[in-house]
């Protein structure tokens, strides 16, 4: 158990609850036949949620001599691999998804793994274009084909 | 009609070609995410929503939401054959309530006994698998009858019930799973309001108005928090496979594992209808009982027989089971039907009491297909497990990306916005430093489906009552519910502060 992590996890979620609190408040307390109103769910559950977190920081508090176990992460491939998602997230509309899906998987597969970039070509070329045909020409779906200065 | 009549026009809904095809798929890709480390059967589930959704997107509502559940629930139990090809061959578990299957499973592979292990497994996971079905379709009716007769008061406790029973059991800090669980219910309530159509938290945001789709958290926290897992955490040492040698076991190995089988179908259906409890809680149960009344314990742990049929029949008879406050109650157990039961809202089906007279089709659809779909993946372990065997080479290097990419696609495909995307992969990461750190995951799936029925039967029982929150206590059912939910959440921390081993469960 990371206490740092849950230290900081109790605070988040104290002011995750305590937001949600003050933003039923700003909510009508009563509705259209009935004296309860959309507030008092969210209300509660924001009070029940910062009583947690209170409990969580103490919780962790009480365990700080337990050191957490140092693992060795593989920080390089995921930071490559979590940009390269965004960056696909963010192009995908405008640049179309055949185009962005065969970069994004090509550049996935040769981050995990430096070797056979031909194999990896022809697989992020067939997945990007069998997805593409089965979704939109035999399931009729919509999705962003091509670059939007294409069409 | 009588329940015989129902069941037969669920088979003829099952029978149909399509929906034979979307079981076969949907065990076929239970077996290979069953036996993938990595992917458990929470994600398989999550992922494949939007994958069914936009190829069930040509069909009528109603046939829809049968094919999608019978393909869904396939990878489910699915899943739970899958797990033991591994744990037998590897010593690695492809999913959690695989784990003790190891202990003896591989042992005996070791002595060159991995083919009998593997066809005792696939046997007792079929007979567990059909013994609860018998039980569901026995107990369905009656259920459904006491359960329609609950006021909104007695919904709000008995769902309160299931989500304490899911946090109590869930993770090592009740703390923490109960923080997840109200954060999911919060999630919730974002979005228009049902009852006074007002918006609440979306700051004039139109993306929020329809609320948080359940399907990207889902799909996010599960998948994508699994994948980043692997990429972070990557281990090469990847262990020698066994080899399958004779598949059929002796006539002395089948009269050995005859008990545990019998015994771990009763076992595993109880344990598997307890909200909380799951696959993983009847293969732990099942194997400490096996131990308990064998008379030679000491063969435990070495290879013994009854080891790996005992829990291996109870995890797929608990999956079964988990199934029946599910389709009777509309109450899911467990994480993975917390996400089955987000499917079948999506497609405006209503799991609870009135789902067996207002959808019969889907309700009977499912369990009829169920019979068909574990005597499919009965044909396919005993013959075929020496393809599935090799699914585990299936290289990470295209597995991770791909199922990154199956993701966007899935969520893009459902909700068509890039903010949903953005949602994900920020999931994705959440999912990863929460499940690290010993946040579960399942209890805020479980809240999100669970919060708008929670938030609408509290507010409808207070409506009726003027406000008076005295209901839920003077209710003699509704207070039954309450305080075995209080009960539920108190008696586990009183057990650690004796210094009590509390069994808890890992499923996620």
């Amino acid at each position: 158990m990371d206490v740092k992590f849950d230290r900081f996890a109790s605070a988040a979620f104290l002011a995750v609850g305590v937001l949600f609190m003050i933003g039923s408040r700003k909510l009508a307390s009563s509705s259209y036949g009935s004296s309860v109103g959309p507030d008092i769910f969210p209300f509660v559950l924001g009070l029940v949620l910062s009583l947690l977190s209170i409990r969580l920081f103490y919780e962790a508090f009480r365990g700080e001599g337990q050191e957490s176990r140092q693992e060795k992460l593989q920080y390089k491939p995921f930071i490559i691999i979590l940009l390269s998602t965004l960056i696909y997230i963010l192009t995908l509309e405008t640049i179309g998804y055949v185009i962005t899906t065969f970069l994004f998987l090509f550049v996935c597969f040769q981050t995990m793994e430096r070797n056979k970039w031909v194999t990896s070509l022809i697989i992020s070329a067939g997945f990007s274009g069998i997805i593409y045909f089965l979704f939109v020409n035999v399931l009729k779906g919509t999705l962003p084909g091509w670059p939007i200065w294409f069409s | 009609m009588g329940t015989f009549d129902y069941l037969m026009h669920g088979f003829e809904t099952a029978l149909t070609w399509y929906n034979i095809l979307f079981a076969f798929v949907g065990v076929l890709i239970g077996t290979a995410v069953g036996v993938l480390p990595g992917i458990g059967p929470m994600s398989g589930v999550a992922l494949l929503i939007p994958v069914t959704a936009s190829i069930t997107g040509g069909l009528p509502p109603e046939q829809a939401a049968t094919s999608a559940i019978i393909l869904l629930a396939g990878v489910y139990y699915g899943a739970m054959y899958g797990g033991s090809t591994t744990s037998i061959l590897l010593n690695t578990p492809g999913e959690s309530s695989s784990v003790v299957t190891t202990l003896d499973g591989y042992q005996m592979a070791k002595k060159g006994r991995a083919g009998s292990a593997l066809s005792i497994s696939a046997i007792g996971s079929f007979v567990g698998g059909i013994v609860t079905l018998i039980a569901m379709i026995a107990l369905a009716q009656p259920l459904s009858t006491i359960a329609i007769k609950f006021g909104p008061a007695e919904y709000f406790s008995l769902m309160l019930l299931g989500l304490a029973a899911v946090s109590g059991l869930a993770g090592k800090s009740v703390t923490k799973a109960l923080i997840m669980t109200v954060c999911g219910l919060l999630i919730g309530t974002i979005g228009i309001d049902n009852v006074s159509g007002i918006a609440r938290f979306t700051f004039d945001i139109p993306w929020l108005y329809q609320g948080v789709e359940f399907l990207t958290i889902a799909v996010g926290l599960f998948a994508l928090g699994e994948v980043f897992k692997t990429i972070l955490e990557k281990d090469e040492d990847d262990g020698e496979i066994a080899k399958i040698n004779n598949l059929i076991p002796s006539k002395e190995e089948f009269k050995e594992s005859a008990g545990p089988i019998a015994r771990g179908s009763i076992l595993g259906f109880f344990v598997g209808i307890l909200p909380g409890a799951g696959a993983t809680l009847a293969s732990f149960f099942s194997y400490l009982m096996e131990k308990r009344i064998s008379k030679k314990p000491g063969r435990f742990g070495t290879g013994a027989i009854a080891g790996v049929a005992g829990p291996e029949t109870a995890n797929n008879a608990a999956s079964g089971g988990a199934m029946i406050p599910l389709l009777t109650l509309g109450i899911p157990g467990s994480g993975t039907t917390a996400i089955l039961m987000g499917a079948l809202m999506m497609y405006n089906v209503q799991p609870g009491p009135l789902l067996f007279e207002d959808h019969p089709q889907v309700a009977w659809g499912l369990i009829a297909s169920m019979f068909i779909g574990n005597l499919m993946l009965l044909i396919l372990n005993l013959p075929l497990v020496k393809v599935f065997a090799k699914i585990i080479e299936t290289p990470k290097k295209y597995l991770i990306p791909i199922i990154i990419a199956i993701s966007i696609f899935g969520v893009y495909a459902v909700q068509v916005s890039t903010y949903d995307l953005l949602l994900l992969l920020g999931c994705g990461v959440l999912g990863y430093f929460l499940s690290k750190n010993d946040y579960p995951i399942a209890p805020l799936v479980l809240g999100l489906v669970l919060g708008p029925m929670i938030e609408n039967n509290m507010r409808r029982a207070l409506t009726i009552s003027d406000g008076d929150y005295s209901l839920f206590f003077t209710r003699p059912l509704s207070l039954t519910f309450l305080i075995v939910t209080a009960l539920w959440l108190l008696i586990p921390v009183l057990l650690k502060k004796r210094g009590k081993d509390v069994v808890i469960n890992i499923e996620g």
